[in-house]
C-alpha cells in the first residue's frame, strides 16, 4: 500500500497544529494542472 | 513534485515526522499574494507564528528534497536558539547527503550554530576551511570568506 504525505489544505490549521506539535510548517504552493 | 518526489517513501516519512505539511493551490490568490509566490512549485518553511524560515522555488528530486529540508529544519531550530538540535539536523544532512546541493549550506550553518553556542570563533574558521576544500564554487563558500581572517 502506497504511503502519502498527510497534507492539510488550511494554513491556519497547519500553524495551529505546528504550535501544538512543536514542528515547523511545510507550505507547498502547487499547480494541480 | 507530486509525480516523483512526494510519492517517495523516504520523503513521506521525512515530511510527516519533521513538519506539519500543508498544500495550497495556485487558485488561492490571497495566499499567493501574501507570500509573494509567482512560480510553482514554491515550498516555504514557516514557524508556528507564520515567520518564514526557508524558501525553495523549483523542482527537487527526493535525494535533494530531504537534505534541503533537513537544513531548513535546522534553521528553524537555529532561529529558536535550539543550537544542539540545529546542529543535529545540519550534521544529519551532511552525513546522509554529503554530495547534495544543500550540503554547503549545512556546513555554513553548522559553523555559525557552533559559534552561537560557544562564542568560540574557531567553528567559523573551520566552516570556511571545509567549504573551501569541498565546495569551492558554492555561494556559501563566498559568504564564509570573512571567516578566513579568524586565527586558527
Amino acid at each position: 500500500m502506497a504511503l502519502n504525505i498527510g497534507w492539510l489544505d488550511d494554513l491556519a490549521k497547519a500553524k495551529d497544529r505546528a504550535g501544538q506539535t512543536g514542528k515547523p510548517v511545510l507550505l507547498d504552493f502547487f499547480n494541480p494542472k | 513534485m507530486g509525480a516523483v518526489t512526494y510519492p517517495n517513501e523516504q520523503v513521506v516519512k521525512f515530511v510527516d515526522y519533521n513538519f506539519v505539511p500543508v498544500q495550497i493551490e495556485v487558485s488561492n490568490t490571497a495566499l499567493m499574494s501574501q507570500f509573494k509566490v509567482n512560480w510553482t512549485p514554491t515550498i516555504i518553511v514557516l514557524d508556528a507564528d507564520g515567520n518564514e524560515v526557508h524558501r525553495v522555488v523549483g523542482f527537487l528530486p527526493p535525494e535533494e528534497f530531504i537534505p534541503t529540508f533537513m537544513v531548513a529544519k535546522g534553521k528553524w531550530y537555529f532561529n529558536a536558539e535550539q543550537q544542539p538540535e540545529a546542529q543535529g539536523m545540519f550534521d544529519e544532512a551532511l552525513r546522509g547527503y554529503p554530495d547534495s546541493s544543500a550540503a554547503a549550506e549545512a556546513v555554513f550553518f553548522l559553523g555559525v550554530s557552533r559559534y552561537k553556542m560557544t562564542h568560540d570563533p574557531k567553528p567559523l574558521r573551520e566552516a570556511y576551511e571545509t567549504l573551501t576544500a569541498k565546495f569551492p564554487g558554492s555561494e556559501w563558500t563566498k559568504r564564509a570568506a570573512p571567516y578566513r581572517l579568524i586565527p586558527q
